[in-house]
């Protein structure tokens, strides 16, 4: 019996949670910053180390924020969210316990489209909630001591769980990209799943085709790619159909996700750490979010990646696969835009983006809002191609110096002699000076072999140290050569 | 309402706190004391009250996104009973990678 | 000389302002009452530069606050930076905190002089401040007597003279009970009225800060000192603080509620006519009085003691030996680290506490503890607004004893009663206030005065009133 049978026997059953740090400037409770990579606790205030006597006081903006995802996926905004105090002990959660929300969380029932394998499915948000972060332990510095480093206890958290709609690992990714992409592009998070910011938790479970009861589900920890959801989920699917083909059950457990092993293995069961106590927060009266607030919200929300494609597709006259790869994070679509906007050639610009300008991106690992060639300098080179002031071997060079130093494109034509010849007279002058250069060869072309069109090309070219503007030089020898 | 030695082992387990053994009869009996005052609220009907969870009933106060600079790490750290480098420190916790 | 100490706050801004004494030569006598007095045990430590701050204080050029110069104490629960805040535990021995508490801040801005941290009950958990790591205090009345709790080192210190004025916090009775026990006047404003930020919680829907003064008018112009919105804290009311002192003496008519139901049931008989004689000194001198209803007010403790465990089973867990506070020795790993420290740290009343909150809010207790409780408290503040609709303060006894012997009571429902008359007024988040008002054994009673939402003025005024017919303050 092959593992390919087995497994189209059974239907994967998936969920998932995922947590986004939002982009606000300070924290959720307190004013400490935010920022990434600054010195051990340094940015742990004592409102984030949770001294004594000190009490939240929320930010306006994290709220703001969470309303702004909620309408951007049709959710209930609720008027009277309820923060609560989930009950737990752990080194890096000073309080030894995590200011969340239960009952009432600002965002209610909501849904988002997404596209596998070329089928559109509603997937459903059950709820989307804020919390606080917690600050991170590191095991590995000290021989017998965990180090606590609390800067990112704090950072708001806006934890969005979704229904168990999922029904296979790549379902879970593009939902997944789905949610990244209406973060990045309301701005309210990086989306940098390297850094934590976008953190997701699988719940996964099995059930025979055709079932609809769901089976008993495992919840993997932490995974932080989008390789990683597949391979994770993948995994336990694989490793749940193997218990269940020997007719044992699963276990209902949290597991971890070992990305150097691809494997899931049991994090030690912790049968009382489980009752996490929730009640509401006393240090915090239930938040009054008024319609009027929610609907000024709605109507000030930026354009979503949908309503960006199809608007590309018809203001550009891109096709929808272009108008997709270009808005597939928010900083292409933004750099696409400024391009397409003050380019003269919008078609050619999508063939750079697409083609050139985003191989030099791979090349060096960059993400284009870290990109050394900024979009003016790309419509400068855009803009002389078009022109025809160079030409298109040419310009492919400028991009690669463009990336590499610091000049302006006219600096760079000027300086490596790219300057295409266009102008038909000097173009004329040069052909005549070859052709009577060659009479030989006029000879021969003019009996018949029309092979040495190509050697009167390069002649031309030879000359021009490759500078003539080839559409001009065909056109003119054509002329010359058949007078 | 009796206090079971397994209830008193898990709500010990939960609030980190352990009961010797000698006291743990004591404390039993009055944990069951004050529920026992507790449970008089099983007399009143409470259908349909909306419960309290705040004695205020005004808007929550809100704070602007503003960042403060004021942090005095080394300050903070002074009162840690173990720190190192600017860390807190804490036996090594095994069970979580 | 020593009688500069017994006068009330008003007395002393008056020889302030007259340049008839100094900051400096207050203060001087204040720590030598307090070093005579060192058996109440009133204070856990003493402000080695109060002297020093009094003479920089002598030096302003004028007064920029009424109190400036007033040496006071603070409850030991409040957070004031470079000094030892204890909460009266182990657990926070030698927390130094980095930070001040809102209420220290106004009030050191205010140009008072802190003479010291007064004793309490541990993290304010106890009626009797028998609770405190740092030993009882004693009533000053009698040393034998409880001084109540856990405000009692604030309470005994105001009435040993030991301080002009001090601070205190009331969760559910501690500082009206300690308050009547010592046979001065205690205030617990509106929950919101002063901000908690830099005040160890114990639990947070409950606490509030206040003052303990020789009289109404001593503690109106130190509460409308401390009162106000602050921004740290989001549960303070965001509401302009009235002239106190100015409604404190004015002349308002009041309607004073009267609980008869509860009043009947007073089983000691001292205290029930205590209090009916003072009803009718006030009927006396032409108050209108009317009998009330507060149906549930008999469920106030049972909702109190699931609500204030829950809240506090929480906000104690921070002491968890990692950031700041004790630690146990040579803990084999994390959970022998939380579990020493917290059980070595705290003391046997806080963990009875923390494991009864663990209990209410469990799986499976949740609905029938918690929320069950909160109904209740959600019924006890609905009879409050009612009653509100006919009167203007609520009059009822402040405790249904005076103070009691030093270790006499063991079984902890018994010390809980303590609070049965004081807890609805947290539980509600109303204002109260506790004056005295005669005695029983020779131990001081207290008259409480419950007011509607931000009305302190109410219960200032009429506690003023009574004041000026009586003479148990003085």
């Amino acid at each position: 019996m092959s593992e390919k049978t087995e497994y189209s026997d059974w239907e994967p059953v998936i969920g998932l949670e995922i947590h986004v740090q939002l982009s606000t400037e300070s924290k959720i409770f307190s004013n400490a910053p935010t920022k990434f990579g600054i010195e051990q606790n340094s940015q742990a205030s004592i409102i984030d180390l949770g001294l004594p006597g000190v009490l939240p006081v929320l930010n306006k903006k994290a709220i703001e924020m969470a309303v702004k995802f909620g309408c951007s996926i049709n959710a209930e905004i609720s008027n009277t969210a309820i923060f609560a105090r989930k009950n737990y002990f752990y080194p890096d959660l000073p309080k030894g316990y995590q200011i969340s929300q239960l009952d009432d969380p600002i965002v209610g029932q909501g849904s988002v489209e997404i596209e596998c394998n070329e089928e559109k499915k509603l997937i459903g948000i059950t709820r989307a909630h804020l919390e606080e972060d917690a600050g991170k332990s590191i095991h590995d510095k000290y021989d017998s001591s965990s180090a606590i480093d609390l800067n990112r206890a704090g950072t708001p958290l806006l934890e969005i769980v979704s229904e168990p709609d999922l029904r296979s690992a790549k379902e879970a990714v593009a939902y997944l990209k789905k949610i990244h992409s209406i973060v990045t592009f309301l701005d309210i998070s990086d989306g940098d799943m390297s850094q934590g910011s976008l953190r997701c938790d699988a719940n996964v479970s099995i059930r025979k085709k055709g079932e609809s009861e769901f089976g008993f589900r495992t919840e993997i920890k932490n995974i932080n790619s989008f390789k990683f959801v597949e391979k994770a989920i993948n995994f336990e699917i694989l490793r749940q159909i193997k218990i269940k083909n020997l007719n044992n059950e699963i276990e209902q457990e949290t597991r971890l996700y070992d990305s150097q092993k691809n494997e899931t293995r049991s994090m030690r069961s912790k049968e009382h750490a489980n009752d996490y106590r929730y009640f509401p927060e006393p240090d915090l009266i239930p938040l009054q979010i008024s319609n009027e607030y929610i609907e000024n919200i709605r109507k000030s929300l930026p354009e979503l990646p949908e309503q960006k494609i199809s608007r590309f597709c018809s203001e550009y006259g891109l096709s929808i696969y272009e108008s997709e790869i270009l808005n597939s994070s928010k900083g292409m679509s933004n750099f696409f835009e400024k391009v397409a906007i003050s380019v003269k050639d919008v078609k050619t610009a999508v063939k750079w983006i697409l083609g050139d300008f985003s191989a030099i991106l791979n090349k060096n690992n960059c993400l284009v809002e870290d990109s050394l060639i900024s979009s003016s300098d790309l419509i400068d080179l855009l803009n002389c191609l078009y022109e025809n002031k160079i030409s298109g071997p040419a310009a492919k060079k400028v991009l690669e110096i463009l990336w590499n130093e610091d000049l302006k494109v006219e600096e760079i034509i000027e300086k490596e002699n790219l300057k295409q010849i266009s102008n038909e007279d000097d173009i004329s002058r040069i052909i005549s000076e070859v052709i009577s250069k060659n009479p030989k060869q006029l000879e021969q072309f003019k009996q018949g072999k029309e092979k040495l069109f190509g050697f009167f090309v390069g002649q031309v070219m030879k000359t021009t140290e490759g500078s003539a503007d080839p559409k001009v030089v065909n056109k003119i020898l054509k002329e010359k050569l058949n007078q | 309402m009796k206090i079971s030695e397994d209830t008193l082992k898990n709500i010990s387990l939960l609030s980190k706190l352990e009961i010797e053994k000698s006291m743990k009869e004591k404390i039993s009996k009055e944990l069951e004391s004050i529920l026992l005052m507790v449970d008089q609220m099983n007399e009143v009907d409470t259908e349909n009250v909306k419960p309290m969870s705040h004695p205020l009933s005004k808007a929550q106060n809100l704070r602007e996104d503003l960042v403060s600079e004021d942090i005095e790490r080394d300050e903070y750290i002074k009162n840690a009973p173990q720190s190192d480098d600017g860390y807190y420190l804490s036996p090594k916790v095994i069970d979580q990678k | 000389m020593n009688d500069i100490v017994s006068l009330n706050l008003e007395d002393q801004i008056g020889l302030l302002e007259k340049k008839e004494i100094s900051s400096y030569e207050l203060t001087s006598l204040y720590l030598e009452n307090i070093k005579e007095n060192k058996d109440l045990n009133c204070f856990i430590s003493l402000n080695e530069n109060a002297l020093e701050q009094a003479k920089v204080i002598d030096n302003l050029k004028d007064r920029q606050s009424p109190v400036q110069g007033i040496p006071i104490a603070h409850k030991d629960i409040f957070c004031v930076k470079g000094h030892k805040t204890t909460c009266g535990s182990k657990m926070l021995e030698n927390f130094i905190s980095p930070y001040s508490s809102t209420v220290f801040e106004k009030l050191d801005n205010s140009k008072t002089i802190m003479l010291g941290k007064t004793n309490m009950d541990e993290f304010a958990m106890g009626s009797s401040n028998e609770t405190s790591f740092f030993g009882k205090v004693k009533n000053p009345i009698n040393p034998l007597k409880s001084p109540g709790g856990s405000s009692g080192g604030s309470a005994a210190a105001v009435k040993a003279n030991l301080c002009a004025f001090a601070t205190g916090t009331d969760t559910g009775g501690s500082i009206r009970q300690p308050a009547s026990f010592c046979g001065i006047t205690g205030i617990k404003p509106t929950y919101g009225r002063v901000s908690r930020w830099g005040m160890i919680a114990f639990a947070s829907s409950l606490d509030q800060a206040g003052i303990f003064a020789k009289s109404a008018l001593d503690s109106a112009i130190a509460l409308e000192i401390i009162s106000g919105f602050d921004e740290k804290d989001s549960t303070s009311i965001n509401s302009k603080v009235p002239n106190l002192k100015e409604e404190t003496i004015s002349n308002m008519e009041h309607s004073i509620g009267v609980p008869m139901e509860i009043i009947e049931k007073i089983e000691d008989v001292n205290v029930k006519n205590n209090f009916l004689e003072s009803i009718k000194i006030l009927e006396k001198n032409g108050f209108k009085t009317k009998q009330i209803e507060l149906p549930f007010l008999d469920y106030s403790l049972p909702s109190y003691y699931v609500i204030a465990p829950a809240e506090c089973s929480a906000n104690l867990s921070r002491y968890d030996g990692i950031k700041f506070g004790y630690r146990c020795d040579n803990p084999r790993d994390l959970e022998d680290l939380y579990v020493r420290t917290r059980s070595e740290g705290f003391g046997e009343e806080v963990k009875k506490r923390i494991l009864i909150g663990t209990y209410c809010l469990s799986a499976g207790y949740f609905n029938a503890y918690y929320l069950k409780a909160q109904k209740i408290r959600a019924m006890i503040t609905e009879s409050f607004k009612n009653a509100f609709k006919n009167v203007s303060v609520i009059a009822m006894p402040t405790c249904s004893n005076g103070a009691f012997e030093l270790g006499s009571i063991q079984d902890p429902v018994k010390m809980y009663e303590q609070d049965i008359y004081t807890i609805p007024a947290n539980l509600a988040g109303l204002p109260a206030i506790s004056i005295p008002s005669g005695y029983t054994e020779e131990m001081p009673l207290g008259l409480q005065f419950i007011g509607n939402h931000l009305e302190e003025g109410k219960i200032l005024n009429i506690s003023h009133q009574f004041q000026k017919l009586t003479d148990h303050h003085v």
